[in-house]
């Protein structure tokens, strides 16, 4: 596994840094916005030239979201051994995930959209598939390759068409994941729906006030358990289930009917019963619709919910990559055995009186759920046990 | 077994190919453009009509007829470049013209890709599965390859797949100056004959009604393989050993459809996958009714189910001549911006 956020560039570094407590969200830095003060991000403070020279890919027509990415992906070859051969081979299979793409580039991609001649380097950069499209190109590959875009679960999907392309015998392995970056159109998008939080996001609290936005990337190998050997594991993948809550273009139903039938789906696929789960890493955004229906759906489904937190609060909503990174951070739980502190909470959210795990806590876990829903009603849910 | 039986096909393109399909005579661009025929949106509310850009629009109307009485597909799976494109650039718009000032969110919500599949959801009240494939010029490709394992994974449920793509007018702005579009104005008849560098804008949607019962269907959806490369060599590589994999003995190909598209610089690649064929296959071609755009294999699906329909084949499809009455096998081969290539075998249901 491999992934690079605002709290940092490689998953020994985040574990260090969510084991601490701590925060990435900070006044933004790296792009012009009328908002680079007023609204925190969970930025990577690290420019992206120096990303660029750092990965050797100077080559013209990269954005900052497939340096990200490649970032994660090279950390997760790397942490899982893969040659250059398997890379290359035509059973290893590649899913990206991304919402912004070369979107980040908003104002290349405005002048360039005026142009009738000399486009810019990143004419072909701007869609969400150039990113997964380096990738493919930089190492080869030639197996299955797919880019996925379901909003905020995007690439929680793309683990889950990975794990089903493996699954039915379509690819022996399948690199999974997603990479985000933060973009200016983002950044006015969710202000315009007045979501973002002006202070750091305070999922489940009853008092938040909005969610963070942030940018990062994260890459999953995915292999057979028959071809494991003697290679290093985190966990197994054992559920997954995707479902829409069919209510609305951007918030979810009351009764959150999406995230209880993805919950709930998850838990079926991977013939566990709610009490088996441990830990759920929730969605969590910190928007006052989110936190209520994911509560509610957790109180449902659980009646009695596990152990829950967000990690938005480390590193703000990384959208696209946020299924992948979560789904890192699960991983993390696991191996280690360990639960990180949701930060920044005080008070309950009234109705539903559930409290989030606000302590570095040792603990026995066998298995994590993590949740992610998006836009569009798009709901999915990652079940990881232990091996 | 086949990935999945198609059971109803339903196709908005810049043809007569929805209501009553007629293609027998081409319908002309417009400002060097393939633009679809829209039909006037019914079945929709109101609001929910104002909110839709272009692409959601012309999808939702294509997928609705599939989706009538009670038909309530297990899952919804989408293929798409540039659905929300339009929305997106409205927002940008907005956002420069407004120096990141009050802006309205409307456009923002509805400028991501997943708009189509979610709107479908919530106009069908639909909660299963539900998923955009966004990986340009294989997108379709995705959702088929995703349909195909939802069907081996659930075998009695039915999924609404299908594929939408538009030009919104940025979008063609990026594209022309990527040099993919022709410059020169042209007749629609010499598209294949100019032998100059890119192809004509163009948009569409099919949807189709799938799932594991042969009984009544279409056709049967057998095998799907995608590649990335520009090495013509690799792409021969790999078509002989699709074929080799998917082909029983001595079955042939009845009819190509390729994805010829008039670029010069992409010829090569059709003509390479044209001379693999034995001489009594026929070979048609589609891009002159409906433009390059990167889905444009769902509108080559929609004619391949169309012709083993023996429906009746219009003469400007065919590049060369194939019986029509014995046409059982098809074979689909596209490539997009050179990078992209897929292979698609379709058949009549119940014949292997």
């Amino acid at each position: 596994m491999g992934l690079i956020t605002a709290i940092g560039d490689s998953a020994a570094k985040n574990r260090m840094a969510l084991s601490l407590g701590k925060c990435g969200i900070s006044t933004l830095e790296l792009f012009p916005s009328k908002y680079a003060n007023s609204l925190p991000c969970g930025e990577i403070k690290i420019g992206t030239q120096i990303l660029a020279q750092k990965l050797n890919a100077t080559e013209p027509g990269i954005t900052r979201t497939t340096l990200l990415a490649l970032h994660a992906f090279e950390e997760a070859i790397l942490d899982s051994k893969l040659t250059v051969e398997q890379l290359s081979s035509f059973d290893t299979a590649l899913i990206g995930a991304s919402t912004v793409g070369g979107m980040c580039l908003t104002d290349e991609l405005y002048m360039d959209a005026q142009k009738t001649e000399n486009g810019s380097e990143y004419i072909n950069s701007y869609d969400c598939s150039s990113v997964t499209m380096y990738l493919q190109q930089r190492y080869k590959m030639a197996g299955t390759i797919s880019t996925i875009n379901t909003a905020c679960s995007s690439s929680a999907n793309a683990i889950m068409y990975g794990a089903r392309l493996i699954k039915n015998g379509l690819a022996k392995r399948a690199i999974v994941g997603g990479a985000d970056s933060l973009a200016k159109f983002t950044i006015n998008g969710f202000n315009a729906l007045h979501i973002l939080s002006g202070e750091r996001c305070t999922p489940f609290d009853e008092r938040r006030k909005g969610l963070n936005l942030g940018e990062g990337a994260a890459f999953i190998v995915l292999e057979r358990e028959e071809d494991i050997d003697n290679k290093k594991v985190y966990a197994e993948l054992t559920g997954y289930f995707n479902s829409n809550d069919a209510f609305h273009p951007s918030s979810l139903s009351d009764e959150g009917f999406g995230p209880y039938l993805s919950m709930k789906g998850a838990l079926d696929s991977a013939k566990l019963t709610p009490a088996d789960i441990g830990f759920i890493n929730a969605h969590g955004t910190g928007t006052e619709n989110n936190d209520l229906v994911e509560s509610r759906a957790m109180l449902q489904l659980f009646t009695t919910p596990p152990p829950f937190a967000s990690t938005k609060s480390n590193i703000g909503h990384t959208l696209g990559a946020a299924g992948a990174i979560e789904a890192v951070y699960s991983l993390l739980n696991l191996h280690y055995q360990e639960l990180y502190p949701g930060l920044n909470f005080s008070q309950p959210i009234a109705e539903t009186g559930l409290m989030p795990v606000d302590l570095y806590t040792k603990t026995t876990l066998q298995h994590v759920m993590s949740n992610s829903f998006g836009f569009g009603g798009n709901c999915t849910s990652l079940i990881f046990s232990k091996s | 077994m086949p990935m999945f039986y198609i059971h109803q096909t339903s196709c908005i393109s810049p043809q007569q190919t929805f209501d009553s399909v007629d293609i027998s005579v081409l319908h002309q661009p417009v400002e060097h453009k393939l633009k679809v025929i829209e039909p006037v949106a019914t079945g929709i509310p109101m609001g929910t009509l104002r909110r839709m850009s272009k692409a959601v629009r012309m999808g939702v109307m294509a997928a609705l007829p599939l989706l009538q009485d009670g038909t309530e597909p297990a899952g919804i799976i989408i293929g798409t470049a540039n659905a929300g494109m339009e929305d997106c650039f409205y927002f940008l718009k907005q956002m420069v013209d407004y120096n990141e000032g009050l802006l309205t969110p409307g456009n923002f919500v509805q400028s991501t890709p997943n708009a189509l599949a979610s709107q479908l959801s919530m106009l069908k009240q639909n909660h299963g599965y539900n998923i955009t494939h966004v990986h340009l010029g294989l997108a379709f490709e995705n959702a088929m390859t995703d349909a195909g394992m939802m069907i081996k994974e659930n075998p009695r449920n039915n999924y609404l797949l299908g594929a939408v793509d538009d030009i919104p007018s940025y979008n063609y702005i990026l594209n022309s100056l990527a040099g993919w579009f022709k410059k020169e104005p042209f007749a629609l008849e010499d598209l294949y004959t100019l032998q100059t560098p890119g192809s004509i804008a163009g948009e569409g949607t099919a949807m189709f009604l799938v799932n594991g019962n042969p009984e009544d269907a279409i056709a049967q959806l057998r095998a799907v393989e995608t590649i990335h490369t520009e090495e013509e060599e690799a792409v021969k590589q790999r078509l002989k050993y699709f074929l080799e994999k998917n082909l029983i003995n001595g079955e042939e190909i009845d009819v190509l459809i390729t994805g010829e598209n008039g670029d010069s610089r992409l010829l090569h690649y059709y003509l390479a996958c044209e001379e693999m064929m034995p001489h009594t296959t026929g070979i048609a071609r589609f891009k002159h009714m409906c433009g390059e755009y990167p889905t444009a294999t769902a509108m080559a699906l929609w004619l391949g189910c169309y012709i083993l329909q023996k429906n009746p084949v219009p003469s400007h499809i065919i590049k060369k001549s194939f019986s029509k009455k014995n046409c059982k096998t098809i074979l689909i081969y596209n490539n997009y911006k050179g990078g992209q290539h897929s292979f698609i075998l379709l058949s009549v249901p119940g014949c292997f």
